[in-house]
């Protein structure tokens, strides 16, 4: 039983941790990635409404 | 309701300002639905945001629709009933994503088409019927399967804010969360449901984090594993034991359920069909294994909290949750965990952690109502149909479909009356569609004499999965766990997919589309 503690133990600090880590990236990257979609589906279609 | 338990569940730190923050946060959600409604200008903007997503974006959005209120609902469930035991199921997850971000298994051979959906391949490499009977299979299973999360997601909001003291507080929560979610779906389609996804993203991560640590800081990072070690045993942390929750069978149920989850599953796949390219598909699904990790193993964790928080510090709602002798608890166990967070949550944060659930919910909701409109439209009703259909009369009918789709959530979440844990419940209607998708995709993509015969087949074969939900047993008269049948539904369309090609092979014409689909195929 202790092998599987230690196991769980380890394997939530590890994923907690590279979840932080990862929630920075993705925070700052995907604001970035917003802009390039508006400006992609602005470029590509134009602002108008679609019922127009 | 009992008067101990509405007594039991009404003691919560929620208060009016934490109703403030929820309200604000549901507000900006409604508002970008309707500000991004004008980008809307073809079927690919509305179902794959015009295929421009890159890699951060796409972990967002990817981790927002699989991290959904259901999902911790579920998994808190596990970990309230199984303990660490059920971690195993987050590291089968999160490998399984990272093998597929590191080979393209599948989900490579699909981008590299173009398709909007995944019944659209089957069209290309198999024929017409093939895509339709993929595209009815794909809306049946995934309709079932969406059929609880209104109503678990419902009682999260009901179990936290103290509104249970109101009999009439569920299916109230239910209806006004359905018309918000439904609002901004219909209006933004993928576009609304990336951005909120994105915003769900950031309230979620500081949520979650923020919550379990203070979960630890509440009962103490020894205490959990002593607790758990003390009245489970071994079975709290060992899947394989005999007599743990789990098992070996269950173990493999779940390495295939993790395979198909990020690299099957149509709510997954179409985050890997709206990236811009192949190589921000990778970088997606590599660093989505850590979401896919997080979003099982946290609310695990939660849940293992609140068996140890009514063990140690609430022996006053023991009797309402754990089974006494024979006797089944008088209240489901899906609400301890959000009775829990309700307890030890300051006002204010629970205010923050309640509107990254409620986001959660909406996000996970928008996609899967997105996802099943499109594949009826796109799949069933335009192949069938003799005339062309407009993009503008597709955007029409899928926004229809979600309203449908939103009025069967409601009733089926008041009605459904089914035994088993809410994720047994969704893997086994989940593979109605995903055994023989699994076959046929693999098929499909990898197997030049795969034919239109045997994937018509193997789709059948998912049919299979109903004998394992509940009410089709109680009806029947047996007990076999879903486990079983989910294993043998994946056998069997394995199976019916070379036998029926090997016996019924296609016409020597089709191989072309055959050969494309297989070049399209290699990772």
């Amino acid at each position: 039983m202790n092998g599987w503690m230690l196991l769980w133990k380890a394997v939530f600090i590890l994923g907690v941790a590279l979840f932080a880590g990862m929630s920075v990236w993705v925070t700052i990257g995907g604001f970035g990635d917003i802009k390039r979609l508006f400006a992609r589906l602005e470029a590509a279609h134009g602002t108008k409404p679609e019922d127009e | 309701m009992d008067p101990e338990i509405t007594r039991a569940l009404s003691q919560t730190n929620f208060t009016a300002w934490d109703w403030g923050i929820v309200a604000v946060y549901l507000s900006i959600s409604v508002v970008i639905g309707l500000k991004v409604k004008k980008y809307v200008g073809s079927m690919a903007d509305y179902v794959t945001a015009g295929r421009g997503v890159g890699a951060a974006l796409g972990v967002a959005t990817m981790t927002g629709t699989e991290m959904g209120l259901v999902t911790v609902m579920y998994s808190a469930q596990k970990g309230f009933i199984g303990g660490f035991a059920a971690f195993h199921i987050a590291l089968i997850a999160g490998a399984m994503t990272l093998l597929v971000g590191l080979t393209g298994f599948i989900v490579f051979g699909l981008r590299k088409h173009e398709v909007l959906t995944i019944p659209e391949f089957y069209e290309r490499r198999f024929g017409k019927r093939v895509r339709v009977l993929g595209g009815v299979m794909l809306a049946l299973g995934g309709i079932l399967n969406m059929g609880l999360f209104l109503k678990v997601g419902s009682m999260f909001i009901v179990g936290i804010t103290g509104l249970s003291s109101d009999g009439r507080a569920l299916p109230m929560v239910m209806t006004v969360l359905l018309i918000l979610v439904l609002v901004y779906t219909v209006l933004g389609g993928m576009i609304s449901v990336i951005i909120t996804d994105y915003i769900q993203f950031v309230v979620l991560a500081v949520g979650i984090l923020v919550a379990t640590g203070l979960a630890i800081a509440n009962l103490g990072w020894n205490t959990i594993f002593e607790v758990v070690a003390t009245e489970m045993g071994e079975k709290g942390f060992n899947p394989l034991v005999a007599d743990s929750a789990f098992g070996l069978e269950y173990v493999i149920w779940m390495a295939f359920l993790g395979m198909v989850g990020c690299a099957i599953w149509p709510t997954a796949v179409a985050r890997a069909l709206a990236m811009d390219s192949v190589k921000s598909l990778k970088k997606q699904y590599i660093w989505s294994s850590v979401s896919f990790l997080i979003r099982f193993i946290v609310p695990y964790f939660w849940g293992i909290c609140a068996f140890v928080f009514i063990m140690t510090k609430a022996p006053d709602l023991a009797p309402l949750f754990l089974e006494a002798g024979e006797e089944a608890a008088p209240l489901s166990n899906l609400y301890a965990m959000p009775v829990f967070m309700g307890r030890i949550l300051p006002a204010g944060l629970i205010g923050i952690i309640s509107a990254a659930m409620i986001a959660a919910f909406m996000s996970t909701h928008d996609s899967y109502l997105l996802c099943w409109s499109s594949v009826i439209t796109q799949d069933i009703v335009a192949p069938l149909r003799k005339t062309e259909m407009t993009p503008k009369a597709r955007i029409k009918l899928t926004r229809i479909l979600i309203v449908g789709i939103g009025l069967y959530i409601l009733y089926w979440g008041l009605c459904y009356s089914g035994g088993e844990d809410v994720w047994d419940y969704m893997a086994i209607t989940g593979a109605i569609y995903f055994t023989g998708a699994f076959s046929v995709l693999c098929g499909g993509l990898y197997w030049r004499r795969a034919s239109s015969t045997g994937a018509f087949l193997a789709l059948l074969s998912g049919l299979v999965a109903v004998f394992g939900l509940a009410p089709v047993q109680d009806l029947l008269g047996i007990s076999i766990p879903g486990a079983r049948f989910g294993i043998a539904s994946i056998v069997l369309a394995c199976l019916t997919m070379v036998i029926g090609s090997l016996v019924f092979p296609d016409r020597p014409g089709m191989h072309d589309v055959a050969k494309t689909a297989e070049e399209g195929g290699d990772a």
